[in-house]
């Protein structure tokens, strides 16, 4: 690093400390140069992704968590797994798989599982539309929406969809001995839920949003 | 290459925006601004250790136990794999062997090596550094199909009267410990490992 360098940045600061951003992972500082739709840019030492900007981001990730909330609160309504075995058959629902957990100690695994792939997911799906539907709609950001995204953003590695859907498969394929197993209509909504979920993760453009939400410095 | 810290900025840890040294909250994404995160490493410690200790019981007691016509068979995470793999069921065996055995330990051990790298300031080269941290950001999560396994067994198994599986302390203590790891993941500074000089960097 060399006093031009440092000269160079207090200059661009001083002008304007938006035009300015440092790396999240490693603090190198690096010009804010704008980025094309689907085009990334990364951090020249640590490569972490700095900008990745989406087409439609704002449509695309509203639209995809509407959807996904309505397929998660429909599939609770339907029988997830069908069960065979002497004869008998039953079915259950994603609910009633975590209420007949739900005692003494076992409660902590109920909490886990109603916490990470329901609860945590649509809490989230929430939480991006009531930024991003405003926004969206060319109004100014609802009230607390830097507080409101960023809770959505550190919820992101606790919402466990789609690790329950390869949990699902390895549980099927352990109980084939011991009885017959199906898949109930809840299970292809949550196989599609899986889906939507990666697709509205993949939507969200946080330079986006963040650039919509920021108060000029004081 | 010049960091914000050299020029008495803070970056925000979110979005990487720069503030003057002296703001308290980021202005685009409203969080709490530090130059370096206080206590990170005591932090990441305190529970990579409690994440560890918790792996010791989770893989010592039964993860299940099958109550078979009232003939108890508990079977422990190990046990588990090599039934599996006696079977001939090597999906299953391959998928629970990364995810319950291969991943926690090795994620452990990664966060181990990041906090030395960082507390003897050892110059790893840039390449390693970003592998281990991606690593331990985006993989550990998935140590808990094993838990939602157990979950789901446990759900299933009650409509029928015949067999009865029962989710084992080894289950609860397995799923503590990804928890903790976890957090001690999201307790690291990544900007703390980039501190140190790189060994392939000439400055
Ligand atoms: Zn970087
Ligand atoms: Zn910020």
């Amino acid at each position: 690093m060399t006093d031009h360098d440092k000269n160079t940045y207090q200059a661009l600061f001083d002008h304007n400390p938006d035009a300015l951003i440092a790396c999240p992972a490693c603090d190198t500082l690096h010009k804010a140069v704008p980025v094309r739709a689907g085009h990334i840019a990364r951090c020249t030492r640590c490569h972490f992704k700095l900008m990745d900007p989406k087409p439609d981001t704002l449509t695309r990730t509203v639209a995809l968590s509407i959807t996904a909330s309505i397929l998660m609160v429909t599939m609770l309504c339907f029988p997830f797994l069908t069960i065979s075995q002497a004869g008998l058959t039953g079915e259950v629902s994603m609910l009633e798989i975590i209420f007949d957990l739900s005692h003494g100690w076992y409660n902590i695994l109920a909490v886990m599982v109603a916490a990470f792939v329901l609860a945590l997911p649509i809490v989230r799906m929430i939480a991006l539309i009531y930024v991003m539907w405003p926004l969206h709609q060319g109004r100014p950001p609802p009230p607390a929406a830097q507080q409101i995204f960023l809770f959505a953003e550190k919820l992101n590695p606790w919402a466990m969809t789609e690790i329950f859907i390869v949990g699902t498969v390895v549980a099927l394929i352990k109980m084939m001995g011991l009885a017959t197993i199906g898949f109930g209509t809840a299970f292809w909504l949550f196989c599609g839920l899986v889906v939507v979920v990666a697709l509205k993760n993949a939507a969200v453009c946080r330079w986006t949003v963040w650039s919509l939400i920021r108060k000029s410095p004081s | 290459m010049t960091r914000a810290i050299d020029m008495g900025w803070i970056g925000c840890h979110t979005c990487g925006t720069v503030h003057e040294g002296d703001q308290t909250h980021c202005r685009t994404c409203s969080a709490t601004l530090h130059s370096r995160l206080p206590n990170s490493l005591q932090q990441t410690w305190a529970w990579l250790i409690t994440g560890a200790l918790f792996l010791i019981p989770a893989n010592m007691l039964p993860l299940l136990s099958n109550l078979v016509l009232g003939h108890n068979e508990g079977h422990t995470i190990a046990e588990g794999i090599a039934i599996f793999f006696q079977t001939g069921d090597y999906f299953v065996a391959i998928v629970i062997l990364i995810a319950s055995l291969l991943i926690p330990f090795s994620k452990i051990f990664v966060i181990g090596i990041l906090l030395l790298s960082i507390q003897f300031r050892w110059q790893l080269d840039n390449k390693t550094r970003l592998l281990l941290y991606e690593f331990v950001e985006f993989i550990g999560r998935w140590s808990m199909i094993d838990v939602f396994v157990v979950a789901l067994l446990a759900g299933l198994v009650k409509l029928g009267a015949v067999i009865s599986i029962l989710p084992g302390t080894g289950a609860i203590c397995f799923a503590l410990s990804v928890i903790f790891t976890m957090i001690a993941a999201l307790r690291i500074d990544s900007k703390l490992i980039w501190d140190a000089p790189a060994k392939d960097t000439v400055e």
